[in-house]
């Protein structure tokens, strides 16, 4: 027993001696693939496509406060909050996945990863908007969170139940929690990477896989918190345990689609040659593949359950949005979100095509634009039947604002990209990605 | 698939049916001649012995190792597999057949009132698309798997030959088939030997 404990190395120990390690370093210091101009973006070429999206985006944000003004707050906001939640969903998918290739120990993805973790450390930008948007919804009592309204709770037996849940404090508070739990999560990850670029301190990759481990479970329960208290507490009667599972989805989805549009367009600047190759977007493309699947068995399993039990305060989520004229919208996404990348995306040639999948994945990012607007945009008629459906002007306000909130995010993305090396240069199994092939 | 295919496919699970052309070569004992077989040491030399087949232009030959060994598809100059097209294919059957027999049967042949939910309601359909799309093709994986590497057999004619049975601990075999179109005794013999096999050997068909 005790010489079992011995050969046993200690938590602590490094599986690589000191000498093998520098030895490693240098092997891959030395690669012409590593070249300064390989993993690294100037400013002047991500400006290229950053600068039409800076304006793009506050063009678009502009309108949509003009329109807020002059036409309409609660359409504005519902358009602020599609964009929103687009954007929430691809930062919170990129910590996710950063978190569980840390947990994995994963080499494939190592190349990719950098990407990830700038998605993710940019989830401070959603979360200061969502504690502003809960501000503001607790100050005007109640703008799209109609349960917010102390008309509305008046002598309502139901949100006397639900209070201990839903009231103004606690969503604050609430809000205020996931705020610091994503962006300490996403910070750590980020920063741990960073610094073993530059020290080369292959110990950092252990502290990251400890933490992630706890960081999966937080993860898991704040986006599902977070998504009950702005999404599903849209219709404070409706309930339905898979929702946080249905956010996770888009998250999941969105951020893959997100590293394959980054990767394909720094390829296309001539970065990350030989690095990120198509048995990178192969792999990835499978994970954007897995999860158009995973969404359309949650959104049809919660839709077939509902359609099934038949329990009114279930189904009259669906036949509210089908009385008002929102069905197309959902035989849109049957198609849209799911069949059509399905047939598409099952096909080898164009998971390994770096434009193809970045085309596949500016569409899927669209397609959960979609998925934000068949949840938030109908409950504007829903709560309000003097609103009647929106008309040409408040999808105006609605497409203006979900672009200007995209187009914005996306500058800030490709900030984020030229401040560090596009890839972890130290990382202790960089030569593993570096070799990655698919032998399928 | 050709003619010719088809008749060796239907021959391999029904010999009875078709008659086998005339041996191409026959060795001193009047037994059909299956092919020739050289034996190597190591991995490296195998991968490269096996482009070397590769080169020559043979069709019909197959590498025999103890155990997997990555990128061999391109040594031997193997395609891709045509499975995946014959599973998406059984796939899209299951779906259509879910299709025709659920809503045929519920909408018109036999409408019953379930739960007073319309008749051609599609909701209900869907796991059963689901699980018929997928049994096809689990079925069309494994048989299709199954049909095109031609198992399962009773008897192979390499098992005839002694040395053979160490392909299973530490020997790597290439087998060239008679039935090649570049089979030749001689040269093959000597392009074995140039690609550094040991122990080269023709493999009587003994049936």
């Amino acid at each position: 027993m005790s010489q079992i404990a011995a050969n046993h190395p200690s938590p602590d120990a490094t599986g690589l001696s000191d000498h093998d390690w520098n030895h490693r370093l240098e092997r891959i210091a030395s690669d012409a693939r590593m070249h300064e101009d390989n993993i690294h973006l100037p400013k002047s070429a991500a400006a290229k496509i950053g600068r039409p999206m800076l304006i793009l985006g506050l063009v678009g944000l502009v309108v949509a406060a003009v329109g807020a003004v002059s036409i309409n707050v609660a359409h504005a906001l519902a358009g602020i909050e599609i964009g929103l939640f687009t954007v929430l969903a691809i930062s919170l998918g990129s910590l996710f996945w950063t978190m569980v290739f840390h947990a994995l120990n994963a080499g494939w993805s190592i190349t990719l990863r950098r990407q990830f973790e700038n998605l993710a450390s940019l989830i401070w930008i959603p979360s200061v908007c969502l504690i502003l948007i809960a501000i503001i919804e607790v100050m005007s009592q109640g703008i799209l969170l109609t349960w917010l309204d102390p008309a509305v709770r008046e002598g309502n037996h139901l949100l006397e139940v639900k209070a201990p849940y839903l009231n103004g404090t606690a969503l604050i508070v609430r809000v205020i929690v996931y705020a610091i739990c994503w962006i300490t999560l996403s910070r750590l990850l980020l920063g741990w990477s960073r610094k073993s670029d530059e020290t080369g301190d292959r110990t950092l990759g252990r502290k990251a896989r400890f933490w992630s481990s706890f960081g999966i479970p937080v993860f898991a329960l704040s986006i599902t918190f977070c998504a009950f208290d702005f999404l599903m507490s849209l219709d404070y009667r409706f309930f339905s345990t898979m929702w946080g599972v249905y956010f996770f989805a888009s998250c999941a989805l969105g951020s893959a689609s997100a590293v394959a549009i980054i990767a394909a367009l720094t390829k296309s600047a001539g970065r990350l040659q030989g690095i990120v190759t198509a048995e990178h977007f192969h792999d990835l493309g499978k994970l954007v593949f897995a999860f158009v699947v995973f969404w359309a068995y949650v959104t049809f399993s919660q839709y077939f359950l509902i359609w099934y039990s038949n329990i009114p305060e279930e189904t009259m989520w669906f036949t509210a949005r089908r009385a008002i004229g929102y069905d197309w919208l959902f035989k849109v996404m049957l198609l849209g979100h799911f069949a059509a990348p399905f047939l598409i995306l099952i096909w080898r040639p164009v998971k390994r095509s770096p434009k193809l999948l970045a085309i596949m994945g500016a569409y899927l990012i669209l397609m959960i634009v979609l998925d934000m607007a068949w949840i938030i945009l109908p409950m504007l008629t829903v709560n309000d039947a003097s609103q009647g459906t929106a008309t040409l002007p408040g999808h105006l306000i609605h497409a203006c604002a979900i672009l200007g909130v995209i187009f914005t995010y996306g500058w800030f993305v490709t900030a984020k990209i030229t401040k560090s090396p596009l890839i972890p240069t130290k990382d202790p199994m960089l030569h593993e990605a570096l070799a990655h092939k698919n032998y399928v | 698939m050709n003619p010719k295919e088809l008749i060796s496919f239907v021959a391999d699970y029904f010999p009875m049916l078709v008659r086998k052309p005339a041996p191409k070569y026959v060795s001193e004992s009047g037994n059909r001649v299956y092919g020739m077989v050289a034996e190597f040491h190591e991995t490296p030399k195998i991968y490269h012995a096996a482009e070397i087949v590769r080169d020559a232009g043979y069709s019909k030959w197959d590498v025999h190792t103890p155990f997997p060994i990555h990128d061999m598809e391109t040594a031997m100059g193997i395609k891709t597999t045509k499975l995946p097209l014959m599973a998406g294919g059984a796939a899209i059957t299951g779906v259509i057949i879910a299709i025709l027999l659920q809503w045929g049967t519920t909408a018109y042949l036999y409408p019953t009132v379930v739960q007073g939910k319309p008749f051609e309601a599609w909701e209900p359909f869907v796991p059963i698309m689901f699980e018929l799309g997928v049994l096809l093709t689990a079925f069309m994986c494994i048989f299709g798997m199954l049909a095109l590497n031609g198992l399962p057999r009773f008897h192979h004619p390499l098992f005839s030959h002694e040395r053979f049975y160490k392909v299973s601990d530490d020997r790597f075999f290439i087998a060239i088939e008679s039935t090649d179109p570049k089979f030749d005794p001689s040269e093959t013999r000597a392009l074995l030997e140039k690609a550094g096999g040991t122990g080269i050997a023709l493999i009587e068909d003994e049936d």
